[in-house]
């Protein structure tokens, strides 16, 4: 099984050796790339592999203030059940229902903009987990599955918002916690 | 325009499948016995556009279409211009480019209608071509309040807006009031956003780019690996969308003041405004291809919150964002709440958003049979209309592909060149018995709608329009490098009621106006508007078909400003006239 291969690579070596002009083949091999050239690339590398770290870092930022501004819309919620105030129950849950959604769209439309020129220069966080169906496209943190999940939620709190009830609202909000439990939590 | 990304047979899909499947039997056990019958192939539709006289072609950039602009066609609308009482024909045109040059820049056309059912071009006595400009949509509405309808033109350029002087001419006034705005415009919707009594507009933008960009485009993007077409919109930029409030007939820009910022940069195409709450409001529903689309909720004074997301609208049932092109509005399951339809891209189902009521959608499109029925074409222009006057909402969907290199490999999902889809919608069909539940809420009735719904184009705008006042609805579709179709119903029809409402020494369309008819039992709901289905606008007068009724127990005619109008037993089979303030 040999013989091929090295047929073969001697076969690669006579084709290059053809190819390379006569001038080169007399000359000496080409200088080491220059060690000064190499150190920023080195440098530019450690910029890029940073940034990607950091936006992984920005977007949990991102997930976690929206989460919290959720936690801190539920407690409103609850305060205004137990006042027996509708209205305020009512614009507390819906808020809660939009944050819930934006978790699930790994931020609101402003942030689907920067993700979008993100994807418009090339870059995708999870390339391979989109192409394996884990993410959409762009997505850095949140994956399908927690989408769902969330946007699910962010379904029924909205429509709960119509007619807020407590412990509708307790119920829902133990999916979201489990959600963010199981999908955002643990920080990359 | 990306190829289709939805995906069914999820576990919780199959929750939510069973839960809008246990919704819509609910609603299927509501509906009265009374019922059509009619034989199964009832719908017949002919193209007579030749025969009329409408015979503009409507250009598209280069055969190839190698950039999204060759191949994004354009609209064509309903209106009487003249207020003679038939409907006139407009169309909007592209231009023809060879290579990177510009061939010719296409003409719009405005044809009036004859008495005898043919038209007759009168594009050039009334100034109405379209100013050069490459041409997207055509909205109808009478912005000024003159009480004649104006006409705007979407355009990949500059806006046009035409209005009506009254005496069969035009004048372009886009610069004058303030609506220009250059880009790539799309879809758009004339409404009242504040209540003021002047129609405020909102305007689509697609994607970011130039001429110079069109022109020099190459087509880079692989297909299955087997063909390069057309770049985008993946991986463009998304242009913003536009909204403009109207002060006394003069226009401000007012898109961040009114909480309608496209911060996404969405793709947009589709605009329709309708009261999606039910609060007296109107709101704004935004398709988008291959992003989210936007549902605006209007919180009062002018002021608006996208809700897509909390409202279930912004994605399909399985929470992807689709590529959406056209959409429709009407209340097609028949329990009293309007539901949404989003035409997407092909290998991607059509969508329909069951309403749930108080701006709350469900998506429906695998339990009506919509899904499997709409999976395979590229979709756009598009309504629910009663085509056979049974009572219920029909789908008709325009069909075309955008890549005319996918003819070399047929097998993979078609042609490029494509039939239109006409879905009977069966709740009132006798074919299903009082009570039961239909396998499905719509079938494909495609292949028995007649010569017209055999025409293989690439199909783009669609609009829905009685032009010959027979009773039975007619549809008005563009495609691709081709003359228009005019699809005369020549089908089996029930009884019907058409409501044409005026406004003395106001508007010539009072856009937002709700019209509610009960006539056997049921009763149906149509609003008017301008914006809607593909670039087009349909015709302004609310159609309902009766099935056996031959009276109307009652219409009531809500205008914008909440007042009323109400008539009791009305005759069936006429075009009733309701004046505001009687």
């Amino acid at each position: 099984m040999k013989r091929p291969a090295m047929r073969w690579t001697v076969m690669v070596a006579a084709a290059a050796a053809l190819l390379v002009p006569e001038a080169a083949r007399a000359q000496a091999p080409p200088p080491a790339t220059p060690r000064e050239m190499v150190a920023a690339y080195e440098a530019l590398a450690d910029t890029i592999l940073g940034a990607n770290k950091a936006e992984v870092k920005l977007v949990h930022a991102i997930l976690a203030a929206t989460y919290g501004h959720a936690q801190g819309e539920v407690a409103r919620a609850r305060q205004a059940l137990k006042a027996n105030d509708a209205a305020a129950a009512r614009a507390a849950l819906e808020n809660v229902a939009t944050a819930v959604g934006q978790i699930g769209t790994e931020g609101d439309n402003a942030v689907a903009g920067v993700r979008k020129r993100l994807l418009q220069g090339g870059h995708h966080a999870n390339a391979e987990g989109e192409r394996q169906g884990i993410y959409d496209d762009g997505y850095v943190v949140v994956t399908k599955a927690a989408k769902q999940a969330f946007l699910d939620s962010s379904k029924a709190l909205a429509m709960l918002a119509r007619e807020p009830k407590a412990e509708a609202l307790d119920a829902e909000w133990k999916k979201v916690e489990a959600a963010w439990a199981k999908h955002i939590a643990p920080a990359k | 325009m990306e190829e289709g990304r939805g995906r069914l047979g999820q576990a919780h899909r199959a929750r939510q499948v069973a839960a809008a499947a246990g919704l819509l039997a609910l609603t299927l056990a509501r509906v009265p016995a009374a019922r059509t019958a009619f034989p199964a192939a009832h719908f017949r539709f002919v193209d007579v556009a030749a025969r009329a006289g409408l015979t503009r072609v409507l250009e598209a950039g280069r055969p190839g279409k190698d950039h999204l602009l060759d191949s994004a066609g354009a609209g064509a609308a309903f209106l009487d211009f003249d207020k003679d009482g038939r409907l006139d024909v407009y169309l909007v045109n592209g231009w023809r480019l060879e290579g990177e040059r510009v061939a010719e820049r296409g003409r719009n056309a405005l044809y009036h209608q004859r008495a005898d059912g043919t038209f007759e071009d009168v594009t050039d006595r009334a100034g109405v071509a379209g100013e050069g400009e490459w041409g997207s949509g055509a909205y109808v509405a009478d912005y000024d309040n003159d009480g004649w309808p104006d006409i705007l033109v979407t355009a990949f350029g500059r806006n046009v807006l035409y209005r009506n002087l009254g005496d069969g001419r035009f004048e372009n006034v886009a610069a004058r009031v303030g609506i220009e705005a250059p880009g790539w415009n799309t879809g758009a919707a004339f409404f009242d956003a504040d209540g003021d009594g002047w129609l405020d507009l909102y305007v689509a933008q697609y994607v970011d780019c130039t001429l110079e960009d069109v022109l020099k485009a190459k087509r880079t993007l692989w297909w299955k690996g087997l063909e390069q077409v057309a770049y985008g919109p993946f991986g463009l930029k998304g242009a913003p969308d536009h909204f403009f409030r109207n002060e006394k007939g003069r226009f401000v820009e007012a898109t961040e003041a009114a909480g309608l910022k496209d911060l996404a940069l969405g793709f947009g195409f589709a605009v329709r405004a309708a009261d999606f709450d039910d609060d007296g409001r109107p709101d704004l529903y935004v398709a988008n291809d291959s992003d989210p689309n936007y549902l605006y909720r209007n919180e009062g004074n002018g002021r608006f919150k996208e809700i897509g997301v909390t409202s279930f609208s912004a994605f399909d049932g399985n929470g992807m964002a689709q590529a959406s092109m056209g959409l429709a509005y009407g209340d097609a399951d028949g329990d009293g709440i309007p539901d949404l339809f989003v035409t997407n891209f092909s290998e991607d189902f059509a969508t329909l958003y069951k309403g749930l009521g108080h701006a709350f959608f469900e998506d429906a499109s695998k339990t009506t049979g919509i899904g499997p029925l709409t999976f395979r074409p590229l979709k756009w222009g598009t309504a629910l209309a009663d085509f056979d006057n049974d009572g219920d909402l029909d789908l008709v969907v325009a069909n075309g592909h955008i890549y005319p290199q996918i003819d070399g490999h047929p097998e993979a999902i078609g042609t490029y060149r494509q039939k239109n889809l006409l879905l009977e919608n069966r709740l009132r069909r006798d074919d299903v018995p009082a009570g039961a539940k239909p396998e499905t809420l719509f079938r494909d009735a495609t292949a028995e709608a007649g010569p017209g719904f055999t025409l293989e184009r690439s199909h783009r705008g669609l609009a829905v329009g009685d032009f010959d006042n027979d009773g039975r609805l007619d549809i008005l579709i563009t495609a691709l490098d081709s003359p228009p179709e005019l699809l005369h119903n020549e089908g089996a029809a029930g009884s019907w009621l058409t409501v044409v409402c005026e406004v003395p020494g106001g508007t010539a369309i009072p856009i937002g106006t709700r019209v509610t008819v009960t006539a056997g039992g049921r009763t149906m709901e149509q609003d008017i508007a301008a914006g809607d289905s593909y670039l087009s606008t349909h015709d302004p007068r609310p159609h309902f078909g009766l099935g056996g009724a031959e009276t109307a127990d009652e219409v009531v005619v809500r205008w914008p400003d909440g007042t009323r109008s109400v008539r009791k037993n009305v005759r069936a089979r006429q075009f009733l006239v309701v004046k505001k303030g009687t």
